[in-house]
């Protein structure tokens, strides 16, 4: 069974034409920061951009701390895995109780507009403050710090993916609620007039209607969390570290050779943000409200 | 579909191979040497730049000192002194990388409140003036054979820098809670495995973690005097298998289980703030005072002196080949080592940092001046803190040591 509710129209010639030139600017602009920096790191991460002496090719940054890499790589797929699921499901659950309508949807809606212009460092300083062993939330419960668990710089990046789960599900419920408040909720409406309870709505009119922007929001909170360097590092631990610390710990590393390899890892962070995006959008044309 | 696909690619190729044109163009650095062997003329050209002095942001008694007394002063040479705070002195060096990366001879960064290894890679990179601290007038209080000025961690000094203050690498502790202190480095370790995690120190490569490493090194060796100062790969694989052992069979002791370790300065001192720790060590025990005073710190905080000593060093100005403000620069660094702001540097109050004039030297009333000062109660003066201190290993230890204690203390 599929739903195609929306059909696709078959612009003109001269009417594309037309919508490439209004982009062309944006893409421009893009193509030459995105493509310079992405440039310019590729470029150091094989030696050919050294801070001193003759530029000599070599693939060395990339293979000179293999451990730690891969062990960056587990990490980093691990936080933003775990934070966009929450995210999405968190945010997924919120956007339909705002669109009910209903006081509780209005409140809902407005925590979660807040929530998305507080900063991830701001966010990321009240998590910790809240969450620590001596934090705010230990001395309200009474729990001795020994007594607490390693929330902030644990095992389990707890605080880390805690931080990231509660910004970007703010960030997926207005992206999801955008989509239901638009054509979703007439859908909605004759499936229950034809006598559809509240789960088949939603697992036949709402989640595929909102599937797209599911995907999308869950890429983008994907690709930040992966790419993110202030919130792993403020309540992260020693190791193993996130790419995105790594790369900033060996850039600022004293040594000049540290230089290509913290580009390498900005490489390698790049090409698994791009595989994910990649993938979103495999996934997207797949789904019924895309064709 | 496929008629139109290559179109976009091309384009595309085109608009990255524009950007990275640019790039390489620009690779070569561009440095600006500017020098002067007349003061009056640095005067002269000074009048009216503006400095940007980068230092370390997170010392708040530091950036007092620099914005309400040391701007004011040079604004009498008609110099606009401006403090960039960052996290990392490291910051302030990358920046400089970055800006002779693409070629320009008109760098934002005047000054760098600098030492150690950051001052080393600099040499490495040529990122540095040299040769200008000759021509600054108080250079002469300072004592020209001070080991501390001559060489700034094995590297020497040759007037790459301009000499600001001296530090001495000190351990505090919680006198309520440990009624009986260590007195050796040893001594320390031997505590923290009798009380387990009560103890932890921040992880190298943050600076005060790295001192730590360093003074262990020291202490397993049999003595600072056991470690040559110049790095040599022979020394450093005789000398850190019992370094790194004595730190592993530490680790299960630490804070956490040493499963984790503060990642800076600031961490550590919030678990003692939090009581979480009763020990820890800071290279500014300046700062000490005002914690204490204002409740962050125990009310029981005290030095702890160690029969071993602990490592001192001096930190400098550093003064980069493509600032756009030499002159200006000089002035700065000129005026920061005036007795009087030395003095006023000096004071608890102000921010409590140990002056690198040569005191012996000085004329009397100017002696007076450093006499004068009050006594902090929680930290004793210079001449105590650094009884039997020893001085700096070379800056090539210390990414080595650091880079050592992640593969072999932290990821064991």
């Amino acid at each position: 069974m599929s739903f195609a509710p929306v059909a696709r129209r078959p612009g003109d010639t001269a009417e594309r034409r037309r919508s490439v030139l209004l982009v062309l600017p944006a893409v421009l602009v893009t193509v030459v920061v995105v493509g310079g920096g992405l440039g310019a790191a590729v470029l150091q991460s094989v030696g050919l951009l050294p801070v001193v002496g003759p530029a000599t090719p070599s693939l060395d940054a990339y293979s000179a701390h293999p451990d730690d890499l891969l062990a960056a790589v587990g990490v980093s797929l691990w936080i933003a895995a775990a934070s966009t699921l929450i995210a999405v499901v968190v945010g997924t659950a919120a956007a339909i109780v705002i669109v009910s309508g209903r006081l509780g949807g209005r409140i809902v809606g407005a925590i979660g507009a807040v929530t998305v212009t507080v900063p991830h460092l701001i966010g990321a300083a009240t998590i910790g403050l809240l969450l620590a062993d001596a934090g705010v939330l230990p001395r309200l419960l009474g729990i001795s710090s020994e007594a607490w668990p390693a929330l902030v710089g644990g095992p389990w990046w707890a605080a880390v993916i805690a931080e990231f789960a509660w910004k970007e599900s703010a960030f997926v419920a207005l992206v999801v609620t955008g989509t239901l408040a638009t054509r979703v909720a007439t859908y909605d409406e004759t499936a229950a007039l034809l006598g559809a309870g509240r789960w088949r709505r939603f697992r036949h009119v709402l989640l595929p209607l909102t599937a797209p922007s599911i995907v999308i929001s869950g890429a983008i909170s994907f690709v930040y969390a992966l790419g993110s360097y202030e919130v792993a590092w403020l309540l992260g631990r020693t190791y193993p570290e996130p790419l995105p610390v790594l790369a900033v710990r060996l850039f600022q590393g004293v040594s000049l050779d540290s230089r290509p390899e913290a580009a390498a890892v900005a490489v390698v962070t790049s090409a698994i943000a791009l595989l994910v995006v990649g993938l979103a959008f495999a996934t997207l044309r797949r789904t019924a409200a895309w064709r | 579909m496929s008629s139109i696909r290559p179109r976009p690619l091309r384009a595309l190729s085109a608009g990255l191979a524009l950007p990275l044109l640019v790039l390489a163009g620009c690779s070569s650095p561009a440095t600006n040497p500017v020098s002067y062997d007349n003061w009056n003329a640095v005067i002269d050209d000074a009048e009216g730049q503006t400095v940007q002095l980068w230092m370390y942001g997170g010392d708040d008694q530091g950036n007092a000192y620099v914005d309400d007394v040391l701007a004011p002063a040079v604004a009498e040479f008609g110099v606009t002194l401006e403090r960039v705070p960052v996290t990392d002195t490291r910051d302030a060096l990358n920046r400089v990388f970055t800006e002779l990366q693409a070629g320009r001879a008109d760098g934002t960064v005047d000054l760098i409140w600098v030492n150690g290894d950051n001052f080393r890679t600099g040499r490495e990179a040529d990122a540095w003036l040299c040769g200008w601290t000759d021509v600054l007038p108080e250079m002469a209080n300072t004592d020209s054979d001070d080991p501390l000025l001559e060489s700034d961690f094995g590297t020497p000094v040759d007037g790459c820098e301009a000499p600001w203050h001296k530090a001495q690498f000190t351990l505090a502790y919680n006198a309520d809670a440990i009624p009986d202190p260590p007195t050796t480095l040893e001594g320390v370790l031997e505590w923290a495995e009798e009380n387990p995690g009560r103890f932890t120190y921040p992880a190298p490569p943050d600076f005060t973690g790295s001192v730590f490493v360093r003074e262990v090194l020291a202490s397993v060796s049999g003595g600072a005097d056991e470690v040559p100062a110049a790095y040599s790969d022979d020394a450093f694989d005789e000398l850190t298998p019992a370094l790194y052992d004595r730190l592993a069979a530490l680790a299960p002791s630490l804070w956490r289980g040493g499963d984790t370790y503060p990642a800076n300065e600031a961490e550590l001192g919030q678990l003692f703030a939090d009581r979480q720790i009763d020990l820890m060590m800071t290279y500014g025990p300046a700062t000490l005072t005002d914690l204490v005073a204002d409740g962050t710190y125990p009310p029981g905080t005290t030095v702890l002196p160690l029969e071993d000593g602990t490592v001192g060093n001096a930190s400098f100005l550093g003064l980069p080949a493509n600032s756009d403000a030499v002159a200006g620069a000089m002035v700065v660094a000129n005026v920061a080592l005036s007795v009087e702001q030395q003095v006023a540097k000096a004071h608890p109050d102000v921010w409590g940092q140990f002056t690198v004039l040569d005191i012996e030297g000085l004329d009397a009333e100017d002696r007076a001046l450093f006499d004068e000062l009050p006594q902090s109660p929680v930290v004793p003066g210079y001449d105590v803190l650094s009884r039997n201190a020893h001085g700096e290993l070379s800056a090539e230890w210390v990414p080595a040591l650091d880079e050592g204690w992640r593969t072999n203390v932290l990821t064991r």
